[in-house]
């Protein structure tokens, strides 16, 4: 952020933020690195053996690096987390993921052959030979099973069948996998076998991801726990199938949390104390009390005692207003809503709301949403409505144009389900607001 | 589904113009220059005289043969080691005194590659040989050892 003209806006100090742009370049410095690693180490290539050990010696170098790079962007680094967002995040290990399944295999294929072709054996004998002749390559290759039983069930068709924990669950035997990869590297790698320098800064980008990981995954959140306890302080039904949780805590400024973010929630409740999920912030933080509002379709939400514990790991998103200065409109579709109804009364200045939902029955914050508009000046449209209603898209660019005028020259935010932010988000750019003033996060965990 | 292809192929690419770059031919990646050993030892005919610097054995050889050591050349396979018998300023016979063992892999390899490499050393008479395919630390392990003991004797 700039300061300027903005900075009057700027309350405090905006924490540190790393963006994507420079978290990419980041990213393809270590692969490069890497692929140097194997520059270095090799004197030259000759014939097909050559070529295709070769070949098979980089994809598993860069296969080693890969790995931890998708590690690194689960591992809840703050920086990481505000500049580039959840869900970009989450996009990029999913591509990254499938990305590494495929390098894996490449680099255990290309091996075999290319060392039968240098040794003058079949593939099958060489595979043999591979196994039981080359310290710790048994337990890379149960890596590499471990790492496409992952991304079988990672699978977008697998997947939907699976419950989110049971896919949680499966996908921790990652580290199961990173780690018994490890020692092959060093012990058969010709990039590793004779350089101690390479060995200790590949050691040190495992260790220091590693490390980053267990903190911010584990000792964070029981920390923050600890210093802040969380409690549930009450829960109220918004609309037949959405409920709203208020939960108490100490000295939750220090939390630093922004209308537009959310924290991964983990009630210490029967039958819920196993998962954590991440839900918005559906009103502005205070020092002691935090609102989330959710889909509770099981109703076990409902049923939560005031007084249980929970933890709380966050504040996590990069959803939060970009203080331009420019009129701002925001798009709700669903319990999207929660996050925009926090940003809608904290964004200084008028801001105009359209909430989309299905029916008059999931409409919720109706009392609270009016009154805001109405102290601030602000605007709400609800589009209410099964899409079979309306004669027309109700969210296209003609309709946005006309049920919002000067949409072009807005900062514009979106939150639904993926299908509905997507669609607004063609509709905005139709108008004429540029990319980069459209906003969204969509929440497919 | 096109970013799928758009990845495969800007990998495949990066891992053909990394590969290419490192497999020109090994003549020119030798920054030594090459010792004609033939042409060095040929003209000062009698070889018995330069004996000062030439290693063990030559005692035990037939009249006129001198053995020539080369140093101990490091890869990451583990070491390789020559010793060249010059007889009248030719190399006559190169001995392999260490060579990499530590897998079956790296037997097999040096019962392959060791041969070829000695062949094209009596026939060129001098480092400047090819690596064999599929051997290539050995084969530069080899050409520096040999290199070594060329540039000592001659």
């Amino acid at each position: 952020m700039s300061a300027g003209p903005v900075a009057a806006v700027i309350r405090r100090r905006r924490p540190a933020a790393i963006s994507p742009r420079v978290l990419l370049a980041l990213v393809g410095t270590g692969a490069t690195a890497a692929a140097y690693l194997w520059w270095h180490s090799t004197p030259d290539v000759t014939g097909l053996g050559g070529w295709l050990s070769g070949a098979g010696q980089l994809c598993g170098l860069e296969c080693g690096y890969a790995v931890v790079v998708l590690v690194a962007l689960m591992a809840r680094i703050p920086p990481v987390e505000r500049g580039a967002g959840a869900d970009r995040l989450a996009r990029w290990h999913a591509m990254g993921g499938r990305y590494v399944i495929g390098l894996v295999s490449a680099h255990a294929l290309l091996i075999i052959w290319g060392y039968a072709v240098e040794a003058r054996q079949n593939v099958v004998a060489e595979t043999g030979t591979l196994l039981t002749g080359y310290p710790d390559v048994l337990m890379a290759t149960v890596a590499w099973f471990l790492l496409l039983a992952t991304g079988f069930v990672s699978a977008r068709k697998v997947r939907s069948k699976l419950r989110y924990e049971t896919w949680y669950y499966l996908h921790l035997y990652t580290y199961l996998a990173i780690a018994l990869a490890f020692s092959h590297q060093f012990a058969d790698g010709s990039a590793f076998t004779t350089d101690l320098a390479a060995r200790f800064w590949w050691s040190a980008l495992y260790s220091v991801v590693g490390a980053a990981v267990v903190w911010y995954r584990l000792v964070v959140p029981v920390r923050d726990c600890v210093r802040h306890d969380f409690r549930v302080a009450g829960v109220r039904e918004e609309a037949p199938r959405t409920v709203s949780i208020y939960v108490r805590g100490k000295r939750l400024t220090e939390l630093e949390a922004e209308p537009g973010q959310f924290f991964r929630w983990r009630f210490l409740a029967r039958g819920l104390w196993w998962q954590s999920h991440p839900y918005s912030l559906s009103a502005a933080p205070s020092d002691d009390l935090l609102r989330i509002t959710l889909r509770d379709d099981g109703g076990k939400f409902r049923a939560l005692e005031p007084g249980t514990r929970l933890i709380a790991a966050g504040p996590f998103g990069a959803f939060t207003s970009a203080r331009t200065g420019r009129p701002v409109l925001l798009v709700a579709g669903g319990v999207g809503i929660a996050p925009l109804r926090a940003m809608f009364a904290t964004l200084p200045g008028p801001v105009t709301l359209v909430y989309r939902a299905s029916s008059e029955g999931d409409v919720v914050f109706r009392p609270e949403l009016d009154a805001i508009a109405a102290a601030k000046g602000g605007c709400v449209h609800y589009v209410v409505g099964r899409r079979a209603d309306f004669s027309a898209d109700p969210l296209s660019a003609p309709a946005l144009r006309e049920l919002v005028p000067g949409a072009e020259h807005m900062e514009a935010y979106l939150c639904g389900p993926p299908g509905m932010t997507d669609a607004a988000a063609a509709a905005l750019r139709d108008i004429g607001v540029p990319r980069r003033r459209i906003h969204y996060e969509s929440f497919e965990f | 589904m096109r970013r799928v292809i758009l990845a495969v192929t800007a990998t495949v690419a990066g891992l053909v113009a990394l590969l290419s770059f490192k497999s020109h031919s090994p003549q020119e990646s030798l920054a030594t220059p090459a010792t004609p050993f033939a042409g060095a030892g040929g003209e000062s005919a009698g070889g018995a005289s330069t004996g000062g610097e030439t290693g063990t054995g030559a005692t035990a050889l037939p009249a006129g043969e001198r053995a020539v050591t080369g140093s101990v050349a490091n890869t990451n396979y583990g070491p390789v080691q020559v010793q060249v018998i010059v007889k009248s300023g030719r190399i006559v016979k190169v001995n392999i005194l260490e060579q990499p063992t530590s897998t079956e892999e790296d037997v097999q390899i040096g019962q392959y590659a060791l041969p070829k490499l000695i062949a094209e050393t009596l026939t060129s008479q001098s480092a400047r040989i090819d690596t064999v395919s599929g051997a290539s630390y050995t084969s530069h392990g080899y050409i520096q050892s040999l290199q070594s003991a060329l540039d000592n004797g001659a």
